[in-house]
């Protein structure tokens, strides 16, 4: 009796000590036994007769054989507890004990474990990005010093392209004012046509080389413009042949041009742009061939024309091949210098016109490049200029510009032809001399002082003068033309402008 | 009336205990609290009484404690989409479910969807496809795809 009471008040202390509480289920998991503190851990209904998973929710979808540990469940009243299930051979015991310190415990450092983990996870994808970024860095350092290297080559080699029609130009002008210094002059006319030939050539080169440089600036911005117009094709392949034959003829290698159509032949295409493309073609067939030749063939059949230009030079590997249209690029192994935009600004050019650029090549054997562009075939002829009706030879003439240079030259190249020029050297004085004479066409450039040739046109179309008025300016730029022929301007002619081109306008708006 | 035992596991930081609080009482807290053992919620779907177990995360010191996993009919894993860890812990996570109680109907939370570093692709969760799982983007704070999640699982378990 004594020990019956003894173990009843242990395990009454022990209950209470570790604030136990349980309940009993039969097999069918209904309640047969409960303990009253069970409400303590918000555990209500538990009363004989309910069922287990109706009033205590950890219950559902145990059974009453299974022993089972859920520690730290979070009880109805919001204490952690500890559940173990003791299934004996009738029934189930389900021993219910307050674990909130162990739990705040756990919560503590599991709380900072989880937070440094999470950290050490954050650091780590920093790291990777750290590392990516790094990557980049190194991969942008070496792309700005490959674009540094190409910037300092692109200089070299635009100085070097520049400097060799200038010695030319400045050699032959040279021999030309000495011969007519010269008391005794003994080199003859012919001497003297053929040294301001090569002057023209080395000009001509010149102004192409310029054209890529202002064509390169425009290849982002779309810019870049084709005009077709009546030419003769001949003429062009004859022009180019004879600017390039003296740079092939230095490197002692042949240069061969086959033209497969009549000279003259009309067709329509934009002249100045196949002009410029030929040259950039056969400028680096030539420059690249140390021995052998250099062949440009030209067929036109049914209104296209088809170009290739071969040489036997050293040819370009497959690597190199992916990358020559690219902007500035440039072999780093020929030894040879040039702007590195020619074949970039050809292809965009090719492309406008209506054809592909395409290049083959073989090392060590030579390099094709083709084009087949459209040139509708015309049945006219041009006139020659100086043919031109000679009634308009007593047109008086206008002319605006303020460098007395380029005037002088128009002046006096009009003059020898006939024509009445007056000179102003800007805006206001044109409008004046507008206003008090009468004209039958203004040549004028657009930037002037006092005026500009803008303003000069704006003033025009707004007092309703209809002189015909042909801007000559050195802006290629689209906008500009776009401006000036908004603007009412008949014609708008690229500096340096040719004198037959002049003619060739000026005659067209008097017809008009 | 119908009732379901549903356990939601994963790593911890998924945001099990978020999508829970988020499918029971329709709330999202920010911070971030640990969960310690389980927590045990019920919900309705129609007439269906789920009786949600929020499981404790899986860490790297803490296997899930599979106890908590017998009787489940249904279980929610859950991943979150800018740890691409604890999506590859799916596949070890699941081998304790199915050794404890089976392959049971499953869904997959690819949580934090609300986030801008999400770092989840197809080739990634491939492996929940071969399980035919279906996956869920969800955000528990932006509640996208919660319910959605849930009803597809009580839908599995029919």
């Amino acid at each position: 009796m004594v020990e019956t009471n003894l173990q009843q008040h242990i395990n009454q202390q022990l209950f209470e000590k570790l604030e136990l509480a349980y309940f009993c289920v039969d097999q069918s998991m209904r309640v047969i036994d409960a303990s009253e503190n069970l409400e303590s851990y918000g555990y209500t209904g538990v009363i004989t007769g309910a069922n287990a998973d109706d009033c205590v929710d950890f219950m559902f979808g145990l059974d009453a054989h299974t022993e089972l540990d859920l520690p730290l469940v979070e009880s109805p009243s919001g204490k952690k507890v500890s559940v173990s299930l003791l299934p004996g051979s009738t029934f189930l015991t389900v021993l219910i004990s307050n674990a909130s310190v162990q739990a705040d415990q756990r919560q503590l450092l599991q709380q900072k474990a989880n937070e440094n983990e999470l950290l050490v996870e954050q650091q780590i994808i920093l790291m990777k990005q750290l590392e990516t970024a790094s990557e980049m860095l190194e991969q942008k350092n070496v792309q700005l010093e490959e674009a540094s290297r190409l910037q300092t080559s692109f200089l070299s080699g635009v100085s070097h392209e520049f400097r060799t029609p200038l010695t030319s130009i400045m050699g032959y002008t040279n021999l030309v004012k000495q011969a007519l210094e010269s008391a005794s002059d003994e080199s003859s006319e012919n001497d003297k046509v053929q040294h301001l030939r090569a002057v023209q050539r080395s000009s001509k080169h010149l102004l192409s080389l310029v054209e890529n440089l202002l064509d390169h600036g425009k290849l982002d911005s779309d810019e870049i413009v084709v005009r077709p117009k009546a030419t003769d094709l001949a003429e062009i392949f004859n022009d180019v042949k004879l600017l390039l034959k003296p740079l092939s003829d230095a490197k002692h290698i042949d240069f061969f041009v086959e033209l497969d159509f009549e000279q003259p032949m009309m067709v329509v295409t934009d002249d100045s742009r196949l002009r410029q493309c030929l040259i950039n073609l056969l400028g680096n067939a030539i420059k690249f061939t140390d021995s052998g030749s250099v062949r440009l063939t030209a067929v036109l059949s049914n209104d296209f024309l088809k170009v290739e230009v071969s040489d036997t030079g050293p040819g370009i590997s497959e690597e190199n091949l992916a990358k020559i249209k690219l902007p500035f690029w440039q072999a780093a192994d020929t030894g040879k210098t040039g702007t590195g935009l020619g074949l970039t600004i050809t292809e965009r050019i090719i492309e406008l016109m209506g054809g592909e650029l395409e290049i083959s090549s073989v090392l060590s054997s030579g390099t094709q490049v083709n084009f087949e562009i459209p040139a509708p075939q015309l049945n006219a002829t041009l006139e020659p200029i100086a043919a031109v009706a000679p009634s308009f030879k007593q047109a008086k003439i206008l002319l605006a510009e303020d460098d007395y240079d380029i005037a002088d030259l128009i002046v006096m190249m009009l003059s020898e032809r006939g024509y009445q020029v007056s000179h102003v050297d800007n805006g206001e004085l044109a409008l004046n001399a507008l206003e008090s004479q009468e004209f039958d066409f203004v040549l004028m450039d657009i930037h002037m002082p006092i005026m500009t040739g803008y303003d000069v046109l704006a003033e025009l179309q707004a007092k309703g003068n209809t002189t015909p008025v042909a801007i000559m300016s050195a802006s290629t730029v689209e906008s500009d033309r776009a401006k000036a022929e908004q603007l009412g301007c008949f014609d708008y002619l690229i500096k340096p402008v040719e004198i037959d081109d002049v003619i060739r306008v000026m005659n067209l708006a008097l017809e008009q | 009336m119908l009732k379901k035992k549903i356990c939601m596991v994963g790593d911890f930081s998924v945001g099990k205990t978020s999508l829970t609080q988020k499918f029971v009482n329709n709330v999202f807290s920010e911070k971030y609290l640990t969960t310690i053992g389980v927590k045990i919620d019920t919900a309705f779907i129609n007439d269906t009484k789920l009786i949600v177990w929020d499981v404790a995360g899986r860490d790297s010191l803490s296997p899930i404690n599979a106890s908590y996993l017998v009787g489940a009919n249904g279980i929610v894993l859950v991943c979150d989409g800018t740890r691409q860890s604890t999506v590859r812990d799916i596949k070890d996570i699941w081998q304790v479910v199915k050794e404890r109680i089976g392959e049971v109907p499953t869904v997959v939370a690819l949580n934090k969807a609300d986030l801008e570093d999400w770092h989840i692709d197809a080739e990634q969760t491939a492996y929940f496809e071969e399980q035919g799982w279906q996956t869920f983007e969800t955000s528990a704070k932006e509640g996208q795809n919660v319910k959605a999640l849930f009803e597809a699982l009580v839908s599995e378990i029919g």
